[in-house]
């Protein structure tokens, strides 16, 4: 079904999913006429990391991954800084179920062309981020010390992002973020999300992969609504340019670097 | 009881506030002592991670002056400032942190007047909401 | 162009997550966490995810190696394996069979530490085989022992989330076993209460909920004063004391003599912390005591071991879910390098080496006669070798020079032996005394299997080829055994190794590597149906009912004195990984943590007139070393801690071999030592 799709109507070379394997759920990669294990779209990776891992090496050839909505966002933002070939990487699309959308609170659940799984409908808001936005300051910065205290500075976050993509990671810079000693600190969170704020899909993968249980993927929900409040900015569209890019006017600048 | 004093971080850009800051001195105006001017070449080279780790450190206040826009040696330098510094404000504010703590502001190198009020200003602001909480803050 | 994605287990600590190894023709790019780990649930930290970074790094040993001259000469397999063969049979026929030591490995496999003990006694015709578990949880497996019957954790890693109480004592979870940490964090976040009991600030222990900071060495006056308290305040758990254990009259009366008042004057613990942190242990459902080197690394860790046994078995915290007694083992496989017999006293699965009855079953299994006596231990072996009597060691990857105690006397020993022959994946401390160094394929270069500190077994799947001409341990072992005369050593497979060590260790009697490709198992897993056993001790103890032991504080061997006043104390810290061979070759965990250093109270630090980041001389009976002092509040007033990891520093240059006289451990955590500015 699947290797069908990707390699004989997509004209894939490469297919990359999730699937049973060693009594576990991981990613593989095949080639056309290779065998392919169960599919199993409930242990959803975050494919589009994976594939960047792998880009460097696929050369000339043509991949086919599953892709959620969150997916196509982040593809659309990789190759709008020129670090993904679009025609390249052929999307199959993968609706989300029900229990998905309400773990990620996902308003935006339906990729543009599904070929797997039912649409569903958008989850409602993220209750943690309202909860947040009522309280007042004092209480919401112990909120976020607490939780930033438990960090141990894995990167996760960082590593399974599927738009973080800086080879030399700001993170990792002693300036910014102390190396020795954890936690990091506030400027390691901070500077991830302002990094992240016209990138971010809302995949969840940072929040998912975190093993302090950080509520992070409020956090960037936080930053996505100051983003569409300030510049009216969503991230995930290709023919947008971020507002960190643009002059007053909406002018984009001439730019080598990508980075904010 | 000791009244509180803020450390303030200043980053001025050489072509406009800095020399307004300069031309505050030689007119010999009034300035509060607590604040510690950082030159850069334009306002655009303060990446916001300066201020958000000057910030997670516990400083007080950080004021970044650029050029008046239409005015930048880099023509569209404080452009992409004016376009950041909002988003790094409305981050503070998402994690608790007041986000008038930061402030960008426009002074030009004839402005030594404009300078003055501004820096002026914002040490009272900040000493009104006095010491940043996360100077307390044990990670 | 091929991508695989191959599932294998971590080489760093004792949690063993279980994560892919991207590999892109032949090549190491990355690691993809494993969503449906059981034990990771698909977490890592930061050492797991570059846990492929030293891989393929150009230090690896690639090619066997002969001492001549004073150089080391690169030689054949044929040649180095002869050449260590003829000096093994050389030196048992001029000195006998107890005159050469085999060190096993934690950081090898199941299979191949079970050769590795099989060449020892079967082939060579001694007993002494030991490994780094000497270091770190003899004491445990001694004491747990004699308590219960069975030296290993309880119950589960898993179990840690549905807490309601967690002690962690002695063990820094959060830096030394993080994904364990993240499991109490999780346990935290349902409303579970955690009480430390460590003399530093931890990560953990500033999210506590009762955090207390006792003198090093003072345990067993803190374990005891709880449970005097418990049983004056009537919280033991009667029916469980009643019906499962011996020996209670005995504890009652040496516990007698702990009223808080003394305890508080040991131990620094103010009473009332104590007595606090006694009710809510006693008084939780689901209570869970994690411990680790701050209990067992003292002259007396067997001691303090049983303590903490007796605490549980005093409250009924054990053989139930999401309760019991969890030691946190150390290295990726130091519990399986236990399991498979890497001691000098025990065959694989526990049985006793001078029990006359099971050596007949080995003699019978293998087809050889067996040295009946006991064989020294790591430590006793090293001391042995310092006056002549040891005159040969054949180290599988283990780097004694950097991890054990007193290492100045650790190169004198490894200077008198006749013959030191290293097998290991990079040059070490150790290889530089060598006269053969064998090259070895890491972790994700075989097949075999780890066990985890949770009894685990968890399966290596190679990933990618070994550099040059690096073999795995297995084949080196087989290699080795077969030029010695031996027969039993024709494996085509780690797998077919298993299936042997399956035969004869009861344990891991259901245990093989088709079962293990797909389901989780725990020992004991005795039958080939049998779905292997989270929680221990539900029914009755390994040993039928558990033994109280009346044990009594006693001060560490080496107090501070005026020419000594601090108490030294050493550790781990997040990035580094125990001799650093692996963590500083990987770029991103040197960058976080790439020098040594002392922590020293801020008050000790002002006395002295010692700054931050200023470099000062700590000196001991044995040593001294110079390195720069990070001035802390962690860290309580008359202590001071190095993480021993730096070979430019080496804290174990400091550190007194002072032994536990059941377990042989050594007091790694207390000596004293005093600082200087340099």
């Amino acid at each position: 079904m699947l290797p069908e799709l990707a390699f004989d109507k997509l004209g894939a070379d490469l297919l990359l999913a999730m699937c049973e394997g060693h009594g576990n759920v991981g990613p593989i990669v095949i080639s056309k006429g290779e065998k392919m294990a169960k599919v199993r779209t409930d242990v959803p990776y975050q494919l589009v990391t994976i594939l960047t891992n792998i880009y460097p090496f696929i050369g000339q050839k043509k991949l086919a991954l599953l892709c959620r909505r969150c997916d196509e966002k982040a593809l659309a933002e990789l190759e709008k800084r020129g670090l993904v070939d679009e025609k390249r990487v052929l999307r199959i699309g993968l609706a989300c179920s029900a229990d998905q959308i309400k773990a990620c609170r996902c308003s935006d659940p339906v990729p543009s062309v599904v070929h797997i799984g039912a649409p569903g409908k958008p989850a409602g808001e993220d209750e943690l981020m309202n909860k947040l936005l009522a309280m007042p300051s004092e209480e919401r910065l112990k909120f976020w010390t607490a939780q930033f205290r438990k960090c141990n500075k894995c990167f996760a976050c960082t590593l399974n992002c599927p738009v973080c993509f800086c080879d030399d990671c700001v993170l990792e810079e002693r300036t910014f973020v102390a190396e020795k000693g954890i936690p990091p600190g506030m400027s390691f969170h901070l500077i991830r999300t302002f990094h992240l704020s016209d990138k971010c899909v809302e995949c969840g993968e940072c929040e998912r992969s975190c093993p302090a249980g950080i509520p992070l993927l409020t956090l960037r929900k936080m930053a996505a609504k100051d983003m569409k409040a300030l510049y009216g900015f969503v991230s995930g569209d290709k023919k947008k340019v971020s507002p960190l890019l643009t002059t007053l006017e909406g002018e984009p600048m001439e730019d080598e670097c990508h980075e904010c | 009881m000791t009244e509180f004093e803020p450390t303030i971080l200043a980053f001025c850009c050489n072509w406009c506030s800095y020399a307004g800051a300069d031309l505050a001195g030689v007119s010999r105006l009034q300035m509060p002592p607590n604040v510690h001017i950082v030159r850069v070449m334009c306002s655009a080279s303060v990446k916001p991670e300066y201020a958000i780790k000057a910030i997670s450190q516990g400083i007080d206040g950080v004021l970044v002056l650029g050029c008046h826009i239409g005015d930048c040696h880099y023509m569209t330098g404080n452009h992409r400032t004016a376009k950041r510094f909002p988003v790094v404000q409305k981050l503070l504010e998402d994690v608790g942190i007041d986000k008038t703590r930061l402030r960008l502001d426009w002074v030009s190198a004839a402005e030594g007047e404009k300078f003055q009020k501004v820096v002026t200003e914002f040490v009272e602001d900040v000493k009104r909401l006095g010491p940043n909480p996360l100077k307390e803050v044990r990670f | 162009m091929n991508v695989e994605h191959v599932l294998t287990t971590c080489p760093y600590c004792g949690t063993g997550c279980n994560f892919y190894l991207q590999v892109v023709d032949g090549r190491l790019v990355g690691v993809v966490p494993c969503k449906t780990d059981e034990i990771s649930l698909g977490k890592l930290c930061i050492k797991g995810y570059n846990a492929h970074a030293f891989v393929q790094h150009p230090d690896r040993l690639i090619h066997p190696m002969v001492r001549q001259g004073g150089d080391m000469r690169r030689v054949s397999w044929e040649e180095a394996l002869d050449k260590l063969a003829s000096e093994i049979k050389r030196i048992r026929d001029k000195y006998g069979p107890d005159s050469i030591a085999v060190l096993a490995s934690a950081k090898c496999t199941n299979e191949e530490n079970y050769l590795f003990q099989k060449l020892a006694r079967a082939v060579i015709g001694t007993n002494n085989v030991d490994h780094c578990a000497r270091l770190c949880h003899a004491s445990t497996v001694a004491g747990l022992l004699y308590s219960f019957g069975s030296g290993a954790m309880t119950n589960t890693i898993p179990e840690f989330d549905n807490a309601d109480c967690i002690l962690v004592t002695g063990s820094n979870t959060l830096e030394a076993h993080p994904i364990i940490g993240s499991r109490m964090l999780r346990a935290l976040e349902k409303g579970a209460k955690i009480i430390t009991v460590d003399p530093r600030d931890t990560p953990l222990s500033r999210l506590a909920a009762i955090k207390l900071n006792q003198k090093s060495g003072s345990d067993i006056a803190w374990i005891n004063g709880m449970i005097k308290v418990i049983i004056d305040e009537g919280l033991v758990d009667g029916e469980f004391v009643e019906t499962r254990t011996t020996d209670f009259a005995k504890l009652k009366e040496a516990v007698s003599g702990y009223h808080l008042d003394k305890v508080e004057s040991i131990t620094g613990i103010p009473k009332d912390r104590l007595a606090e942190a006694a009710r809510v242990f006693a008084k939780s459902k689901r209570a869970m005591v994690a411990y680790a080197m701050g209990i067992t690394q003292h002259s007396n860790g067997t001691d303090i071991v049983k303590a903490l046994a007796n605490l549980s078995m005093v409250t009924g915290h054990l053989g139930k879910e999401s309760n019991g007694l969890n030691p946190l083992r150390g290295q990726c496989n130091v519990q399986g390098s236990c399991d498979a017999g890497g001691l000098p006293n025990l065959y694989p699965g526990y049985q006793r080496v001078d029990d006359e009855q099971t050596r007949a079953k080995f003699e019978q299994a293998w087809g050889q006669r067996l040295p009946p006596k006991p064989g020294l231990t790591l430590t006793c072996a090293v001391k042995d070798a310092l006056v002549g009597k040891l005159k040969a060691m054949i180290i599988f990857g283990e780097n004694i020079m950097l991890s054990d105690p007193d290492i100045t006397h650790v190169e004198q020993a490894l200077k008198e032996l006749e013959l030191v022959a290293v097998v290991d994946i990079f040059p070490t401390e150790t290889s530089s005394f060598a006269h053969i160094i064998l090259p070895a394929a890491c972790y994700a270069e075989k097949d075999g299997t780890f066990t985890n500190t949770d009894r685990s077994v968890r399966l290596l799947r190679k990933a990618l080829a070994p550099p040059g001409e690096a073999w795995p341990d297995w084949k080196i072992a087989c290699e080795l055994a077969k030029r010695l005369g031996a027969n039993g050593f024709d494996f085509a497979s780690p797998a077919q190794v298993m299936d042997e060590m399956a035969k004869v260790t009861p344990i891991y009697g259901g245990i093989d590597h088709s079962r293990l490709d797909s389901e989780h198992l725990r020992w004991p897993c005795p039958t080939k149906d049998h779905k292997g056993t989270p929680i221990l001790h539900t029914q009755k103890f390994t040993k039928g009912l558990g033994t109280f032991a009346p044990v009594h504080h006693k001060p560490p061997a080496e107090e501070p004195s005026e020419e000594y006043p601090f108490i030294l104390t050493t550790g781990r810290n997040l990035f580094q990984y125990h001799t650093g061979t692996m963590t500083r070759r990987s770029p991103k965990l040197e960058r976080e943590a790439p020098e040594p250093y002392v922590e020293i109270n801020t008050g000790d630090a002002k006395r002295l007139g010692i700054v931050d980041g200023e470099r000062v001389m700590v000196s001991s009976r044995r040593g001294a070393i110079s390195l720069k002092a990070a001035v802390t509040d962690r860290i309580i007033p008359g202590s001071i801690f190095i993480p021993f990891h730096y070979a430019e520093a080496p804290a174990n240059r400091l550190t007194n071999a002072a032994l536990d006289p059941v377990s042989n451990i050594p007091e790694l955590k207390v000596c004293a030592a005093k600082v200087q500015k340099a």
